[in-house]
């Protein structure tokens, strides 16, 4: 994969033939994957989703010694400022000294628009190194710069040499695009154009001539993964996956959220690359093997027994360390099965529904059906090949009702209405609509929380027991306070709305 | 030219239209514009503003035309009345307010187009176009509030004496509004007025329908909620006065005999019911006499805020609290040549009972309160006896908090964004928003007890 020479990635719709509307059975849907046929539908009733600029924040907001400039109007970006505290909390997880989270707006107005946001651009760039004096200076751009033709690679190129930040363009307009996950493409593409390149001398160099050094280093480097994390992930989550690949002698970097500037210069010091989400990380490690020949692997996310076992046995698989990994599988799996029993109990015969994105809610329902929970309904931002090696780990989902919407809380609310589940596990953003039909809900994922794992599963299994023991909180909300949904919706088939192939290319 | 903002606090036109259409009730936005601006403003403003939250019909609830390329380039008109079509269908509401972001406004998208084709619907459907180019979040406000008198309130009423409305707290970026607002027809309700502020608690929509009823538009700000004062009365006829916000029991005294005053209600009246409300008032502030005195809580203030709370904030804790305030950053984004702006909220730091003049900043740039410090007070040139800025209290909003640690100053978060804390039905403003202001601040000095 090389797609570093054009200024943006390709959309997803065009480059994995992402889907975003889409409702039918798991059956269904896979098939139509397959077939290439999920990327053309859309709606003709839609509610906000977010964009690829809002979610490109999702990893830019969680570098260290960086400071983002949000070139567009005032409003752009704003979402921050419900990261504003957590930010911080969660960088100093990482390194106690990291400062909080700095952004500034190029505050286009109606003469930039006229003229051209460039000037304010360079401005900003030159403020943002000289009062915060970060590593990185990071540029979301937005609709307004992109419909009006701002260079921004120029301006770029232009300042690069007389600030000290590396500068880094994440091209991530919204209306470019349906398919959100697009954002993890843009910014990978900046990172990988502005802050990777063949490794530079560490600090320890000597200029002489040392082999015990260079067998150290080949050393390590045969031993590093790079496993890719999410933005979503918590430390406890990444502390429990470096602990099992710990108990596999290797040793691990996290990349690219929480990261600084040297994370990115010693990327290519590894071994391999690890994704934790395929649907994160595709365009990143594949680029990585094509340029620089490390290889990788994309499958599953390690949340749930078997899909940790799978991941961990993927990676043993690679480094010849197959029986280690057994040995270690065996014994996590044995110590998590006798925990869970008793929670088992009361969970038997209970259902469940899990939106959010497509990787996390097929593994999550991994979880759910160990704990004995009939999964009722699935209901995924978008969909694509990336999930496909999680159906192994699932136990007959064939007919299970599968939504393909971001967010799109209408078709949510009717499904889990025609559903009736005992529990409700979803993304965040969405709770005070989901509270409305008092159910126990578990967020989908949580910078607080341990998810991923063998820990990571015990804890579910915890907090879902606790949160089910008492919801009177979403009861007493859905008895008082009503969805602006009229009575007839709900008569309707969840999918009325969304158009098909032959609509879309017609009208 | 307007500048670069060092993480704004506030959102764009889009965004403060949005948030006030969440305020209104079973009133349903329709979004045009790309898929992710409702969604980032609702983000912003739902945790910025001490947890407002979706609401009956906000937040991802939101319906939005999710343009793409496609509509950027044969134009979005016909995607709209498709959207508004389906949202009339699914969505159960008494009012639809189309508004728009800056992508369809800048390809001359005209959504009254498509507006015009549920003339017959029943339920009204308005055009409000809120480009968030032309504005921030108060803008935005003002924007609806000038669309929704033209388009939905009702002309042609009679006047009635006793009948007032008032407005300027845009909801969100006044994180107290609804509780003011509160407070606000309480107090007019004792001088005998009906005020009408659509926003507040237990309001209907008709309260706005029939607004062009009062005799009196009341405009609690200096800035904002201004141009839909002169909408008003360009449509209506309905005269209108702007008073700054009132925090606390001096400043709300003024408040009600400058309002009696528009209005012709007898002195006496008024006098009476500001002499029952002051005695209830201190009968609780005197509470504070005791650990005031004894512990020494006079502190010195540096506050942040905009242009409502700002200059109501700073003279409440001088006139009212004995304290000293050095330094007051207003952060609205004023125009440069806004010399008009800038001198009304000026000349609210005159004439002060305290005799206190704070230095005043026009800054919207979060980075540079710390940069007035030392203009408001002598740094420390490492002298043996220095008379520091100390016991100081920030008052702002989570932007300072660094600041806060930094002075090792509590800090109390009053402006947007206040994420560190939950509004429910406090109020700042008025006689009962003084109490609660000062209840807070005053906890806050004594967390450790």
């Amino acid at each position: 994969m090389d797609y570093l020479k054009s200024k943006t990635p390709p959309v997803r719709e065009d480059r994995l033939g992402t889907g975003v509307a889409f409702g039918g059975t798991v059956q269904e849907v896979r098939h139509a994957q397959k077939e290439g046929c999920l990327n053309l539908a859309s709606r003709s009733f839609s509610q906000t989703q977010g964009c690829q600029f809002t979610l490109s924040l999702a990893i830019i907001n969680t570098m260290r010694n960086a400071v983002s400039i949000m070139h567009g109007p005032v409003g752009c970006g704003a979402i921050s400022i419900g990261n504003v505290g957590q930010s911080q909390t969660f960088k100093r997880l990482r390194d106690p000294k990291a400062e909080g989270l700095f952004w500034l707006s190029t505050n286009l107005t109606e003469s930039d628009v006229i003229n051209g946001g460039e000037e304010k651009l360079r401005e900003a760039i030159r403020y943002a190194d000289k009062e915060f004096q970060p590593e990185m200076i990071i540029i979301a751009v937005s609709c307004v710069p992109a419909l009006i033709g701002d260079d921004v690679d120029a301006v770029i190129q232009e300042l690069q040499d007389e600030v000290a930040a590396k500068i880094v363009p994440v091209q991530c307009a919204g209306f470019k695009t349906k398919a959100m996950a697009t954002a993890y493409d843009d910014v990978y593409h900046g990172i990988l154009r502005q802050l990777i390149s063949h490794p530079i001398r560490r600090e320890d160099r000597q200029v002489v001539p040392d082999d015990l050094r260079d067998v150290q280093r080949r050393y390590r480097d045969t031993r590093t993964v790079n496993v890719l994390n999410v933005g979503t992930m918590s430390r406890a989550d990444e502390l429990e996956l470096e602990r099992l690949l710990t108990a596999l002698e290797l040793k691990v970097r996290y990349l690219p959220c929480f990261s600084d500037a040297d994370d990115f210069r010693y990327v290519l010091e590894s071994a391999l690359n690890v994704s934790i989400c395929g649907t994160h990380d595709d365009y990143f490690i594949k680029h990585l093997e094509t340029l620089y020949n490390i290889p990788f692997i994309i499958d599953t996310m390690p949340v749930g027994r078997r899909n940790i076992a799978r991941w961990l046995r993927k990676i043993a698989e690679h480094f010849d360390l197959q029986e280690q990994a057994e040995r270690l599988i065996a014994a996590e799996d044995k110590a998590l099965d006798e925990a869970l029993e008793p929670l088992r109990a009361q969970f038997r015969g209970k259902t469940a529904f899990v939106g959010g994105g497509e990787v996390r809610v097929l593994t999550t329902a991994e979880v759910l059906q160990d704990l004995g929970f009939r999964i009722l309904g699935l209901k995924v931002h978008h969909y694509d090949e990336f999930v496909e090696p999680i159906y192994e780990s699932l136990d007959d989902v064939d007919d299970v009702v599968l939504a393909v919407s971001a967010q799109q809380p209408f078709e949510q609310i009717n499904l889990v209405k025609r559903l009736q589940p005992d529990l409700y596990v979803g993304h965040v953003g969405g709770g005070n609509i989901s509270a409305k039909q008092g159910l126990p809900l578990l967020p989908l994922f949580g910078p607080t929380f341990l998810y991923m794992g063998y820990g990571g599963v015990y804890e579910m299994a915890r907090r879902i027991q606790r949160l089910m023991s008492n919801y009177q909180f979403n009861k007493k909300i859905a008895a008082h306070c009503p969805l602006p949904y009229r009575e007839s919706w709900y008569a309707k088939d969840p999918f009325t709305y969304i158009k098909t192939e032959l609509e879309v290319s017609t009208g | 030219m307007s500048k670069f903002i060092d993480r704004p606090r506030y959102t764009c036109a889009l965004g403060g239209a949005l948030i006030a259409l969440r305020a209104l009730p079973r009133t349903i936005p329709i979004i045009h514009a790309s898929s992710g601006c409702g969604f980032n403003v609702s983000n912003a403003t739902t945790a910025g503003a001490g947890y407002l939250g979706g609401g009956y019909c906000g937040g991802t609830s939101a319906s939005s035309t999710n343009v793409v390329e496609r509509e950027i380039v044969f134009g979005g008109e016909e995607r709209l009345a498709e959207q508004i079509q389906t949202t009339l269908e699914i969505i159960d509401g008494d009012l639809y307010v189309v508004i728009t972001g800056c992508m369809v406004e800048m390809i001359g998208d005209d959504i009254s187009v498509s507006t015009n084709k549920f003339a017959a619907a029943g339920v009204p459907v308005l055009p409000i176009p809120t480009p968030s180019f032309r504005g921030t979040s108060y803008e935005g406000y003002d924007m609806l509030l000038s669309g929704l008198f033209r388009l939905y309130t009702t002309k042609g009423r009679q006047h009635r004496k006793n009948r007032v409305n008032l407005w300027g707290l845009p909801p969100g970026q006044d994180i107290f509004y609804k509780g003011n607002l509160t407070e606000f027809r309480r107090l007019l309700g004792r001088i005998g007025l009906d005020a009408y502020t659509f926003f507040g608690e237990g309001e209907p929509l008709s309260n706005l329908q029939n607004a062009a009823d009062a005799s009196l538009n009341i405009i609690l700000s200096d800035t904002y909620g201004l141009k839909s004062a002169e909408v008003f009365e360009e449509v209506h006829g309905t005269p209108w006065i702007s008073v700054p916000l009132p925090i606390g029991a001096s400043q709300t005294a003024n408040f009600l005999r400058t309002v009696a005053q528009a209005l012709k209600i007898p002195d006496a009246e008024v006098e009476q019911v500001i002499a029952e409300e002051d005695a209830r008032y201190y009968d609780y502030m005197e509470r504070l006499a005791d650990i005031y005195n004894d512990a020494d809580l006079q502190r010195y203030a540096v506050i942040t805020g905009d242009a409502n709370y700002a200059p109501s904030v700073a003279r409440f804790v001088s006139d009212d609290l004995g304290w000293v305030p050095r330094l007051v950053v207003i952060t609205d984004s004023l125009e440069p040549d806004d010399t008009e702006s800038r001198a009304t909220l000026l000349a609210r730091f005159e004439g002060w009972e305290s005799d206190i003049r704070p230095e005043v900043r026009f800054d919207t740039d979060a980075s540079a309160v710390v940069k007035y410090l030392p203009e408001a007070w002598e740094p420390n040139h490492n002298e043996r006896y220095y008379n520091s800025l100390t016991p100081l209290v920030l008052i702002g909003s989570v932007f300072e908090r660094d600041l806060a640690i930094k002075l090792n100053a509590p800090l109390l978060t009053l402006s947007f964004p206040a994420t560190n804390r939950v509004i429910l039905n406090q109020a700042y403003a008025g006689y009962n928003g003084g109490l609660t202001f000062m209840a807070d601040l005053f906890s806050a000095l004594l967390v450790g007890r």
